[in-house]
């Protein structure tokens, strides 16, 4: 990693981030400085400056989740400055970089809040909600063969096309912390109309709709109020027409039973 | 700055979170709801009721521009509603309409809210391509707003002082509610009171005409652009021709009708 140390090109920022030891205690908004911060460090590599420096002073360092840091395995999950991700659309917090902002700015950073993504700590969240909505139906389970089967199935391009915008989803969850209701429509909804679209998925697609909305109903998320904050903080720019497509294969499953 | 900050931050995340946090990975089938308790069928509900109030307002406000052809043909339009034997089954049908947009709003709101117990210690709007505005925050105020009204409008006019007056061949006479409105609409704080809640409702439709469609699965990725726009326009419409009626009387009609 190359940094640049021109001196009067580190950055001084002033952080107010969430902290809580556990799920069963209170948490609280923590101001923190961060010094010597270089522009084109990433948002999370700022963290990790400032977790060195409580580190060393034997403070308890700061929790937050990331894995690949490079905007594709959905780990990373905070809320910066009350947006999802960060200021920048279409992208992960990991691929934020301080660049974008200027010195001596003040930074909130807290977690994705939701009553179905408990607080672990500080600003890691337990998203195992979303894994027992994908349990609940989110998978093909008849025989749909091996690879080279794919080619068998013609399927037009338009309908492919849609269908893999939908698969994009890496379930981060940020769809969830930005909707006022904390609704997790986008992240079903994504699921079950990519499944839909295919022919592959489109066997099961009553079933898969009815189970995967009575799961979702019960990790307690929201309903969807048609603002579409959810698509503007998707970092994979997931579309709110698939909510609607959601409504449509629940309301045909809901009318025609799980099996017709 | 030796050691890459990516091992820093992986020994600061170990150990890992507390066990008593964890629920399991896989689910046993969940409750069953019935439909019209599920999220999606909630939204159905709200969505087809509160278009069905929104074709109503079209209806109404129609009826209610009648009065710029002045008393004669208003009255003879109000007299042919109020003798009509089905207004009573519909206003039944229309009031539990009303009723169920108004349950299933407020108990969806409440969940919604249950949904973050926890709120942000900063928000912000995200920008396009959110639909968000000062509209569709504040549904549930406008909605609130709008149960007053309706409950004060049916006071101030359908149980309002009845006037008869003459007219055609009904030998007992009509109601006279032309009269009536230029007795409400002399007032300006009821002008003003009136001009304040059709904004109100302007801005209910502002975001629930689309929303509602959406509610009940109907997009397209051609016309839903198109309806986005045109809904602006038409709770606008909605707006402006409702209100148009106070302010008309009050500057324009009583001036004929004080002698
Ligand atoms: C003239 C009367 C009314 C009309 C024409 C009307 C119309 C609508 C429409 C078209 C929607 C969009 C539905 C959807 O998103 O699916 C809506 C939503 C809503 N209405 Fe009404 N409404 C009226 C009265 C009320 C009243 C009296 C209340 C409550 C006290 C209310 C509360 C709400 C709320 C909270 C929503 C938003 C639901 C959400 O966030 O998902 N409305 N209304
Ligand atoms: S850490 Fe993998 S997407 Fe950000």
């Amino acid at each position: 990693m190359v940094f640049d140390d021109r001196p009067n090109r580190t950055m001084t920022l002033h952080l107010l981030v969430w902290r809580q030891p556990n799920g069963q205690t209170h948490g609280k908004m923590v101001p923190y400085t961060a010094e010597g911060i270089s522009p084109d460090m990433s948002f999370l590599e700022m963290l990790d400056v400032v977790n060195e420096g409580l580190i060393r002073k034997g403070e308890e360092p700061i929790a937050f989740d990331s894995d690949c840091r490079e905007g594709i395995c959905g780990s990373c999950a905070l809320v910066v400055n009350g947006r999802a991700h960060g200021p920048d659309g279409g992208t992960t917090v990991c691929q934020l970089h301080m660049r974008r902002f200027q010195n001596g700015d003040t930074i909130a950073i807290e977690p994705w809040r939701a009553r179905a993504f408990p607080v672990i700590k500080d600003l890691v969240v337990d998203r195992s909600a979303f894994d027992r909505i994908i349990a609940a139906g989110g998978y093909t389970s008849i025989s749909v063969g091996g690879a080279p089967d794919a080619n068998t199935t013609l399927i037009p391009k338009d309908t492919v096309e849609a269908a893999m915008d939908a698969a994009a989803c890496i379930a981060c969850g940020a769809c969830v912390a930005q909707c006022k209701n904390a609704s997790a429509a986008l992240f079903t909804g994504a699921k079950i109309s990519q499944l839909a679209l295919l022919p592959q998925g489109a066997a099961e697609r009553r079933r898969r709709a009815l189970r995967m909305v009575r799961q979702m109903d019960a990790e307690g998320f929201g309903s969807c109020s048609w603002e579409g904050q959810c698509e503007a903080v998707c970092p994979k720019g997931i579309k709110i027409t698939n909510i609607a497509k959601m409504v449509r294969e629940y309301n045909r499953a809901a009318t025609t039973g799980e099996t017709s | 700055m030796a050691t890459p900050s990516r091992t820093v931050s992986k020994s600061v995340l170990a150990p890992p979170a507390p066990p008593t946090q964890r629920r399991p990975y896989t689910s046993s089938v969940a409750p069953t709801r019935s439909y019209f308790n599920t999220s999606i069928g909630t939204k159905v509900l709200i969505g087809a009721t509160g278009l069905l109030l929104f074709g109503y307002l079209i209806l109404h406000l129609l009826g209610n521009l009648l009065v710029f052809l002045g008393p004669e043909t208003f009255n003879s339009y109000s007299h042919l509603l109020i003798k009509n034997p089905l207004i009573v089954p519909v206003e039944i049908g229309l009031g539990a309409i009303f009723l169920v947009h108004i349950y299933k709003a407020v108990t969806n709101f409440i969940a919604n809210r249950r949904a973050r117990p926890v709120r942000y210690h900063r928000t912000a709007w995200t920008g396009r391509p959110s639909r968000k505005s000062l509209a569709s925050s504040t549904m549930i105020f406008s909605g609130i707003i709008i149960l007053v009204f309706v409950l004060i409008h049916l006071v101030q006019f359908k149980y309002g002082p009845e006037y008869v007056v003459a007219q055609g061949s009904s030998e007992a006479g009509v109601r006279d509610l032309y009269r009536l409105e230029l007795e409400v609409f002399g007032n300006i704080l009821n002008v003003v009171f009136y001009a304040f809640c059709m904004l109100v409702v302007g801005s209910h439709l502002w975001h629930g005409i689309a929303s509602a469609f959406d509610s009940l699965g109907a997009d397209h990725p051609r016309f839903t652009p198109l309806l986005l726009r045109v809904a602006k326009v038409v709770a606008a419409v909605i707006a402006l021709g409702f209100m148009a009626i106070p302010f008309w009387v009050f500057f324009f009609a009583r001036q004929g009708a004080v002698s």
